[in-house]
């Protein structure tokens, strides 16, 4: 067990590190090196990862810590998604290094990727709608700022802004949601909204259900699920790509963190299921998200947008773990398809944060978007191209890296939770994206390369993040036992 | 487990490592890999003298898993593991002893006559060899099954390996073909042991023979058939690669073919040691087959028609190794006809004097086509027994021990084979009278081709400038002769079973027989399968008379015939120069000459069937199911493109439409939820 105010100390790295950067800063502002900012950003973050990384496998925090009168708590999902957020932002700090080396307001862009980790933090960790609504909001305006970061660039103004519009809604949305509970079981202190949740579903099914499902909405804008998917093609493929890996890895884990601790102890569907059934919204979101998400990245003709498509399609798979909480098949059926839902997020976290390095890479390079831009390009970045090969299918889930095995327990909890056919749509859904993937793999292997491109030079921290995740995306193929056992206990402890 | 059987893998890991060395670094090996290879071989070959020694000594066995492939908790394990038993440790050693000749001959072959791609060719000789013995050593069907299809690999890599020749890859091809045609349904015959006993183990009591065993007394029944009937099957789905690799009838017309590769290569694989893989898998698994009388007469029969048949071509060939690649599928022909018969030991035995002697009959015949500057006609040859005395006794001897002649090994085995195969037939089992005959038949016929070769090869006149002037041999050939050819003509000794008989049992000569049936606790030994070939397939040994008069009208039938077969060849083909007789045999010779019209049938099947089943599968494949898959993603693409269409771009469209859904949502479960 470790003394209260030490649980936190993931989300303090993430604070102090952002700090840090603050003061650094203040000496030279705007002239401090690329070096030494990129440097700290990834200290903080390989801090919070090792310090999360540490207590989630010594068990240190098994059986939560509750903190501040139980508006935070800490647990192993909550340390298992701190690190999520610090192996992603470590690999996008590192990243970034080459990507904004000439640019202005450096500092602030890694000060920013700092205080959104530590809003998702504490989302992960989160134990009252109050504090929910808050560390959202804290992850999410940094974000606003970080996509419309290339300030003279039509697309990513553009992108920041309809992603504020659409961000501001939302959380409207939420928050009144909120209100709605609140007026119904009188708390929001999660565990004791879960103890009125049975009464006020009884005695107010209307303003409780109304209430549950804008928070479900609201949440669904953080996952960029459909229908609340909208901002986040045009977002990602708008932003700088060292952001879009940020925002649709750690963001989109941030989000479902919040709304599996919100839904299963804040909503216990057995007390619940006469006002609202939640597993219900989940499976239509997940069908809808899945399907859309795939269908729709298989006509881009722009990798970087085909990439925030597949981001919606994979929030569909992880969606299975809420919608297959049947309870047939007892509560080992329903940790195993919770657990793989993790599991998933942390594999997407290396693999998809890599797809989008590779993207910030060619966008680095200036030699185009589309997948006819990529054509042949294996011939002169070969190393790259075998780190996206490894992405892209195991992002497909070939047995290549830790997609597949994280996929595997999805679909096979999602069967042994007796809802087969969300598995049969998740593995149609699978095999399509297979094909998109691949027109990647083929445009670099296959395809002739193009005339007179030069790449003049191989930016090596770039490299060194692409090549780190794919090597650690390998390694899950083998390695995701080490992570588990931790994820199936973290789920089996919340049902 | 003893000392030499944790050095068992060496054996396998020896020749792998000098496939290794070849392949990466044998352009700066000394002599491309050949010494490694011959090391590696000696190494292979010592260790296997040292099993045997032990297995001999203490008699004590070892079968154990080594490695597990798959761990099921439902179904069943796929392993690898290792089995020394008497079978094996023997087997071990006539493998590593012909490949280590080998390696030494092909010094003389190969390097000498200045070849090109030696590494790859020594490394082709490495991965063949530790496939072989791997597959000696294998513990289960599968694991056989394996290294069976790495054999398969292995000869033609090597039999293709003048690749830029035209014939040399058509025959590599039509070799791995016909071979993978029978091992389809040995690999159905492996998947179809494993689902019935959930062992695929050859020895022991848990092994699938002894399961097999205890399942037909217990009368069970599988799959709605009787446990006799379905083990039929699984044992003929087996045989099918076994008929395949021993290149018996109708699987044979490979294995002339394959003589496109170089002649070390012919003696190591088409003679001593791949072909002899499938008359080992029947061996290996007899305790599986002894339990089966009918496949036991298919195999009988197969093996009898086989000897007969592959001995009338070999009469009418022109070319030296033409002859030896028949004479080889005749010879399979007789150990597959001792395992049908209920004759284990005359079998192995046969097995073990026809890998020296037809080794050394090839090497003898490489030995020839050096001299003759790579010219195979025999009509070409002649006279050269002056010009290569060691080749010419060397090879003498091994025609006499192919032809049967006493004392030569090859009398005393194939003595045994027919010995064994009448008394069965005489004890209540006729239809074995017709294998018997046509065996008989053979043998007359061997005799014939047999001399009809020496005498066109080595006596008479020169009839050509280079067999007047021969290319001279060195060590390295007439080394692996000499070895052979003396095994040739003692290995006999190793099994004098009429001997024994004929002394009353006073002399205990028959080590072979004594070596087989000791019962070391695995239940592959011989006293095992003699009980239940008793049991099961009713074979019971009666006599003409008395036992050792039997055994001398056998004895003098076969000498007779063998005898009669070669005066017949001495009396037409002696003489300073000897006249073509084939002609006289008029349309017979043209059938003959044309393998009975074999090959022709079989690329009929090819062409004209497989061709065209295989157009009619091409055109439902492109018409109806990629049909299906491009009509289901041009729906995936059209319904993807009307999907990005939602997405406008524009952000007042994406607010409507999100508070539409959600309003949606809430309407559907406001009505639901019983709240609205």
């Amino acid at each position: 067990m470790i003394a209260g105010g030490l649980a936190l100390a993931p989300a303090g790295a993430f604070v102090l590190a952002a700090l840090a950067l603050f003061v650094i800063d203040a000496f030279s502002p705007g002239k401090t090196s690329g070096g030494v900012l990129a440097g700290v950003s990834a200290f903080g973050a390989v801090g919070a990862l090792a310090a999360s990384g540490v207590f989630l496998l010594s068990g240190a925090a098994s059986g939560g810590i509750e903190l501040f009168g139980g508006q935070l708590v800490v647990d192993g999902m909550s340390l298992l998604f701190t690190f999520i957020f610090g192996s992603v932002t470590a690999l996008v700090a590192v990243a970034s290094f080459d990507y904004v080396r000439e640019m202005p307001h450096r500092a602030e862009y890694y000060m920013l990727i700092l205080l959104a980790a530590t809003g998702m933090s504490l989302m992960a960790s989160a134990n009252s709608l109050a504090v929910a609504f808050v560390s959202l909001e804290l992850a999410s305006l940094p974000s606003y700022a970080l996509v419309a970061y290339l300030k003279g660039n039509r697309g990513s103004v553009e992108g920041g802004l309809k992603y504020f519009l659409i961000g501001a809604l939302s959380s409207a949305i939420l928050v009144y949601g909120i209100s709605l509970v609140y007026a119904s079981t009188g708390s929001l202190l999660l565990s004791d909204v879960a103890d009125a949740a049975g009464e006020a579903a009884a005695t107010y099914p209307g303003v409780f259900g109304t209430g549950v499902l804008m928070i479900i909405g609201g949440l669904a804008f953080k996952t960029a699920s459909v229908p609340f998917h909208f901002w986040a093609p045009d977002a990602y493929e708008g932003a700088p790509a060292p952001v879009s890996a940020f925002l649709s890895s750690a963001s989109k884990a941030a989000g479902f963190v919040l709304a599996f601790r919100i839904l299963l102890v804040g909503f216990p569907i057995q007390s619940v299921v006469g006002a609202i059934d939640w597993v219900l919204v989940f499976q239509i979101l997940a069908v809808l998200t899945m399907t859309i998400g795939n269908f729709a990245a298989a006509t881009q003709e722009r990798v970087k947008r085909m990439l925030a498509y597949s981001s919606i399609g994979h929030a569909g798979y992880v969606l299975i773990g809420l919608a297959a909480l049947t309870g047939v098949g007892g509560a080992s059926a329903g940790a195993t398809v919770l657990g793989a839902s993790m599991l998933h997020l942390l594999v997407y976290g290396f693999m998809n944060t890599g797809a989008f390095l590779f993207v910030a890479l060619v966008e680095h390079w200036e030699i185009g978007r589309t997948f006819e831009d990529y054509n042949g390009l294996a011939r002169q970045a070969p190393l790259a191209c075998v780190a996206m090969t490894v992405f892209m299918f195991s992002l497909a889930g070939l047995p290549v890296g830790g997609g597949f095995v994280s996929k595997y327990y999805l679909f096979a909890g999602a069967v042994g939770a007796g809802v087969w056919w969300l598995a049969l749509v998740g593995a149609i859904n699978s095999a399509l994206s297979l094909y998109y993937y691949s027109r990647v793999v083929k445009a670099m292997w296959i395809e002739e390369p193009i005339e007179g491109r030069t790449i003049a030079h191989y930016p090596t921290a770039l490299y060194a993040a692409v090549l780190t995740a794919a090597v650690v995306t390998v390694f899950l193929l083998p390695g995701l036992v080490v992570f588990d056992g931790a994820a199936f206990d973290a789920a089996a402890a919340l049902l | 487990m003893s000392v030499i059987y944790e050095l068992t893998p060496a054996i396998v890991l020896l020749p792998l490592a000098s496939f290794a060395l070849a392949l990466f670094f044998g352009a700066w090996l000394p002599r491309r890999g050949a010494v490694v290879g011959s090391l590696a071989t000696a190494g292979t070959l010592g260790l296997s003298l040292a099993t045997l020694a032990w297995l001999l000594l203490t008699g004590e066995p070892h079968n154990q898993t080594w490695y597990t492939l798959v761990d099921a908790d439902a179904t069943f394990d796929l392993t690898f593991g290792i089995l020394i038993d008497q079978l094996s440790a023997a087997m071990l050693v006539i493998v590593s002893l012909i490949a280590f000749l080998v390696h030494v001959f092909s010094l003389g072959y190969m390097n000498d006559e200045g070849e090109p791609g030696l590494p790859r060719y020594y490394a082709g000789l490495g991965l063949f060899t530790a496939s072989m013995l791997a597959f000696v050593i294998a513990d289960n069907l599968l694991m056989a099954f394996i290294f069976f299809e790495l054999v398969g690999l292995c000869s033609y890599l090597l039999i293709g390996h003048w690749f830029t020749e035209d014939a040399p890859p058509s025959a590599a091809k039509k070799a791995f073909l016909v071979t993978r045609f029978g091992d389809y349904f040995f690999l159905v015959g492996v998947v179809g042991v494993l689902v019935t006993f959930g062992t695929a183990g050859f020895a022991g009591s848990e092994g699938f023979p002894v399961l097999a065993e205890e399942a037909i007394a217990a009368g069970e029944t599988f799959f709605g058939f009787g446990a006799e009937t379905w083990f039929s099957v699984l044992g003929l789905l087996v045989l099918g690669g076994a008929l395949g690799k021993s290149a018996q009838f109708p699987f044979h017309t490979w294995l002339p073919d394959a003589m496109e590769g170089p002649t070390p290569v012919s003696a190591l694989i088409h003679a001593a040691t791949m072909v002899a893989a499938g008359v080992y898998l029947v061996a290996r698994m007899y305790g599986f087959y002894a339990l089966l009388p009918t496949v036991l007469a298919i195999i009988a029969f197969v093996g009898g028609f086989t000897a007969l048949f592959a001995a009338t071509m070999a009469v009418v060939k022109d070319e030296i190794k033409q002859v030896l690649a028949y004479s080889t599928i005749s010879q399979y022909g007789y150990m597959m006809l001792a395992l049908g018969a209920g004759s284990y030991v005359a079998a192995f035995f046969h097995l073990t004097t026809h890998a020296v002697f037809k080794a050394l009959l090839f090497l003898g015949a490489g030995s020839v086509i050096i001299a003759m500057h790579h010219d195979e006609d025999m009509w070409k040859m002649g006279g050269l027994k002056d010009e290569m005395p060691v080749t010419y006794v060397t090879f003498l001897f091994g025609s006499l021990a192919l032809a049967g002649i006493f004392p030569f090994s090859g009398f005393w085995s194939k003595d045994e084979v027919l010995f064994e195969t009448l008394i069965h037939a005489l004890g209540g089992s006729p239809l074995l009278f017709g294998a018997y005959a046509m065996a008989l038949a053979a043998v007359f016929l061997t005799g014939f081709y047999t001399i009809r070769m020496v005498l066109l090869t080595f006596h008479g006149e020169p009839r050509s400038d280079t067999a007047e002037d021969p290319h001279g041999v060195r060590w390295n050939v007439k080394f692996p002769l000499s070895v052979l050819g003396v095994l040739a003509v003692i290995a006999g000794g190793i099994n004098l079973v009429p001997v024994e008989k004929l002394s009353g049992g006073s002399l205990h000569v028959a080590f072979l027989e004594g070596y087989l049936e000791r019962d070391v606790g695995l239940l592959t030994h011989g006293e095992h399968y003699s009980e239940l070939l008793h049991d099961h397939a009713g074979y019971t040994s009666a006599y003409v008379g008395s036992e050792v008069t039997t055994l001398l009208l056998g004895a003098g039938l076969s000498l007779g015939l063998a005898l009669l077969g070669a005066g017949s060849a001495y009396g037409l083909y002696r003489g300073a120069v000897p006249t073509r007789h084939t002609e006289k045999l008029g349309g017979l010779r043209t059938l003959l000459m044309h393998n009975y019209y074999q090959d022709e049938y079989q690329v009929w099947l090819a062409e004209g069937f497989t061709v065209r089943l295989s157009s009619a599968a091409d055109t439902f494949d492109q018409g109806v199911i990629d049909g299906a898959v491009n009509a289901t993603s041009s729906v995936s693409l059209s319904a993807g493109s009307r999907l990005r269409r939602i997405q406008t771009g524009i952000v007042t469209n994406y607010a409507a439409l999100i508070l539409l859904s959600l309003l949606a949502l809430l309407v559907v479960f406001a009505i639901l939820g019983g709240w609205l």
